[in-house]
């Protein structure tokens, strides 16, 4: 036995190697990137032969393991929230179909939201597709539940969805483990066209019988002691009771402890769709009021139903947006002893301290752009050169070049490009010839890049594309992009250059540029400009290649350049607003602006924008 | 012991997640149960960041608001920002110069809470020794010049060796050790 403390999503990627998972697909997404990276060390340490690979985006990673899963084998397959919408398609059907061995999705939810563009909850998605979900509340149960996702999974021939929140996959636990051991299961695929190509006609007979594996599974649910349990006393009556799932239920057993009020009772619902109505009937008997607490929306409030008895977001006694925090569930909760005039929490009174901390008027510290990134070079120079344009952009570090005013918009995964198109052709049509730039990462092209492009080349779309390529998945920690052909466990992989699926898009205009060179980049949007003007021209792209200043560090500044400021320094602050580099601060003490030596990469490229020249190489090195 | 729960801040980049890890794993030999927070994607290109971290049983791994025992922070504004979370009674360290630390508007809040604190240019010290990046390092060392609970100094130092890269030890040590030494 050995004790280790794990990150929760290492702790996933435990519990699912523990359950002899086989084939593990994921594309990287704050929460949920290190459990693959998490799995690849444990098959490393260990000497397991489970086959891991970083898919090009999310339903291309959960077809992949769909097909693991029907041959036989245990597969898995992770995803943040969002990135479970770009796989729907394929899970509204894998749930039809079912599956033979199991298939497990983890979906990781971003309540706050801390890195995601929305709050979405993904129970509701299990719900829509009639999935099972489980909602971890620690590391710990996480890495439970992913062992009996895995086996129930193959007992009632199902995927099942775990949902982590990002308190659950970014907690460190310390976790007591033993060897792992291979999966000797072997890939034997039945074919049965009725139900692994099956047509309308046979689709409506897979629903009845999801239908049916529904129902065994909610009376299933009721019986999983571990997971949905409450602590009523038999034959007792209880003016208020909480019910609970995920995180909230965690931080709700941590607040009745510490306010040693243990006889309210607790139902904890770490499975909680489909419902075990069993459990619930009778906790809804016993208490004349209930308190739902759920992250974060609200599954478990809607298929309860009863709304005269529940205390939640729909009664409005819980907000409907942002964490539950433990000290928003510790006052909601008081505020409801209120109420139901039972006896308040002794802790803390209102202490003022939030109100002196607003009052401080702190900084907000808004995220940016390293110092040295090649990003900041090269949306200084598209907003130099294309001052009117639109830009459209995408996810990634670079959705950082707002802070710029090189980003105006940022909708989804590859939409730079599709909206790049949608904008021109709406100015089009008024006969205005809108200049738009677009700006989308390397993996993010990859992801979900081409279909935009396709569709834009071929409806005769005109915009400049900026591929920002820094040869990694930066935001997400770091992951390898094909274009590197570099795979997941770190050995070769083939290698597919953005140039040639941009070729094979239809675009004639490809040239690359080091953004790090403005002057020679700032040329190449002018000849973009013309190519996009010009009657025979089309779609102008420039991949601006420079590697990351993290990932890459010494790669990444070829040359040290010491930079430091003279006092020609006239305070115009272009720097600071049009450049952003955290390393540039204003001096209040010198009246100028001033390098801070500590955060400054030496990329250099500051050198190249001060207008009066002010800037400039530093001797000592 | 009785649980201790412990809160880490200070802006991306500084290293907050590597000083997490060496209390959790200082807690993990000393045979504790550790139950932490981290913050990890956009905010870690130099946003606010904050790690929360508990000793002993517990089964969220949020510390809620006036329940915090420790807060270590390597800014001055995150310090003040994450006020909230110290419990009446407890110990604040800053990277700060001690004549700026604290703002005359939260001395009051502090003397009445009982919270006492130390500030300590921790940032300057880890510059000095030419390791800008290990102010986290600086300030941990600062803190065991303080603290027997709930580690001693050679705990703290221990595990810096153990979890240190190679290349990186003698470094990590040289700065931890002098944010000890520091007006001792
Ligand atoms: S991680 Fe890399 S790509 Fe992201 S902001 Fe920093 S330097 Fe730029
Ligand atoms: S050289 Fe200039 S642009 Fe580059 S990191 Fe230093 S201050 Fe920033």
């Amino acid at each position: 036995m050995k004790q280790e403390i794990f990150l929760g999503n290492g702790a996933i990627a435990l519990g699912l190697m523990e359950a002899g998972c086989q084939v593990m697909t994921s594309y990287p997404g704050t929460p949920s990137s290190e459990i693959l990276p998490e799995v690849i060390r444990l098959v490393e340490s260990e000497n397991l032969n489970t086959y891991v690979e970083w898919s090009t985006n999310e339903k291309v990673a959960l077809d992949n393991a769909f097909a693991a899963a029907i041959s036989g084998k245990r597969a898995a397959c992770c995803m943040k929230q969002v990135g479970l919408n770009v796989a729907a398609d394929s899970l509204m059907s894998a749930v039809y179909m079912g599956t033979v061995g199991g298939l497990v999705i983890i979906s990781c939810d971003d309540p706050g939201p801390h890195s995601s563009q929305t709050e979405q909850d993904t129970r509701f998605m299990a719900r829509l597709a009639k999935i099972p979900v489980l909602d971890p509340a620690t590391p710990e149960e996480a890495r439970k539940m992913a062992g009996l996702a895995m086996e129930l999974s193959e007992e009632f021939r199902i995927p099942f969805i775990i949902r982590p929140a990002i308190r659950v996959c970014h907690a460190r636990q310390d976790l007591a483990w033993d060897k792992l051991m291979n999966n000797p299961k072997k890939a034997s695929f039945e074919k049965d066209p009725g139900r692994w190509a099956a047509t309308p006609r046979f689709r409506f007979i897979l629903h009845g019988e999801l239908n049916k594996k529904l129902e065994a599974i909610g009376e299933r649910f009721s019986d999983l002691s571990d997971i949905n349990y409450h602590n009523l006393e038999e034959g007792k009556r209880y003016p208020l009771g909480i019910i609970a799932g995920g995180v909230p239920f965690a931080a709700i057993q941590d607040i009745l402890a510490d306010e040693k009020r243990d006889h309210i009772p607790l139902l904890k619902l770490g499975a909680p769709y489909p419902l075990p109505k069993r459990l619930t009937d009778e906790f809804m008997e016993a208490c004349d009021k209930v308190l739902v607490l759920e992250e974060t929306d609200t599954l478990i409030e809607y298929l309860l139903g009863d709304n005269q008895k529940i205390f939640g977001r729909i009664s409005g006694h819980v907000p409907s947006e942002g964490e539950l925090l433990p000290q928003v569930i510790f006052d909601c909760l008081n505020k409801i002893l209120v109420e139901l005039k039972l006896e308040p929490f002794t802790g803390k009174g209102n202490t003022g301290v939030t109100e002196l901390v607003q009052d401080l008027g702190l900084p907000i510290r808004k995220p940016t752009l390293c110092p040295g990134c090649p990003h900041r070079a090269s949306f200084y120079t598209i907003r130099k050169a294309r001052p009117k344009a639109i830009f459209t952009s995408d996810i990634g570090c670079y959705t950082l070049g707002l802070n710029l005013g090189a980003v105006d918009t940022v909708l989804d995964m590859g939409a730079a490009i599709t909206m790049a198109s949608g904008f021109y052709h709406a100015y089009k049509q008024d006969g205005v010839d809108q200049p738009v730039v677009a700006t989308i990462g390397d993996s993010t092209f990859y992801h979900s890049g081409t279909a935009g492009l396709l569709n834009a080349v071929y409806n005769d779309a005109r915009f400049i594309l900026v591929i920002l390529d820094n040869l990694i998945t930066a935001m997400t920690g770091m992951q390898p992009t094909p274009g590197i052909g570099i795979r997941a466990d770190g050995s070769k992989g083939k290698a597919i250059p953005l140039e040639r699926v941009i070729k094979g898009c239809g675009i004639d205009f490809i040239k690359e540029v080091d953004p790090y060179d403005t002057k020679a980049m700032g040329a190449l949007m002018k000849e973009a400009t013309q190519h996009v003007a010009s009657p025979d021209g089309g779609i102008a792209v420039i991949i601006a290649r420079h590697p990351c200043a993290i990932a890459y560090r010494g790669e990444a500044v070829p040359e040290r350049i010491p930079v430091e400021i003279t006092d020609d320094c006239t305070e115009c602050n272009l720097c600071l607003d049009r450049f952003e580099c955290p390393a540039l601060y204003h001096d209040e003490t010198l009246g100028r602006t001033s390098v801070d030596q500590a955060l400054c990469a030496q990329c250099g490229v500051c050198l190249q924008i001060c207008p009066e020249g002010a800037i400039v190489r530093s001797a000592e090195a | 012991m009785e649980n201790v729960s412990m809160i880490f801040c200070g802006l991306g980049g500084q290293g907050i997640l590597f000083m997490t890890k060496i209390f959790a794993r200082a807690a993990l030999d000393k045979g504790l149960p550790t139950l932490g927070a981290e913050t990890h994607g956009m905010a870690q290109r130099g946003g606010s960041v904050v790690s929360h971290l508990k000793l002993g049983p517990a089964a969220s791994s949020l510390v809620r608001e006036q329940t915090a025992n420790f807060l270590l922070a390597l800014e001055e504004n995150e310090a003040y920002r994450n006020l909230p979370f110290l419990a009446p009674g407890a110990t604040l360290y800053v990277n700060a110069e001690t004549d700026v630390f604290p703002r005359k508007e939260v001395s009051p809040y502090m003397e009445k809470q009982g919270i006492t604190y130390h500030a300590f240019p921790a940032q300057k010290t880890a510059m000095a020794l030419k390791n800008p990046m290990s102010t986290n390092l600086a300030l941990m060392g600062f803190f065991a010049a303080y603290e027997n609970e709930p580690f001693t100094h050679d705990e703290l130092r221990e595990t810096i060796i153990s979890v240190s890269p190679e290349r990186f030890r003698e470094n990590n040590l040289k700065v931890f050790d002098a944010g000890f030494e520091f007006q001792q």
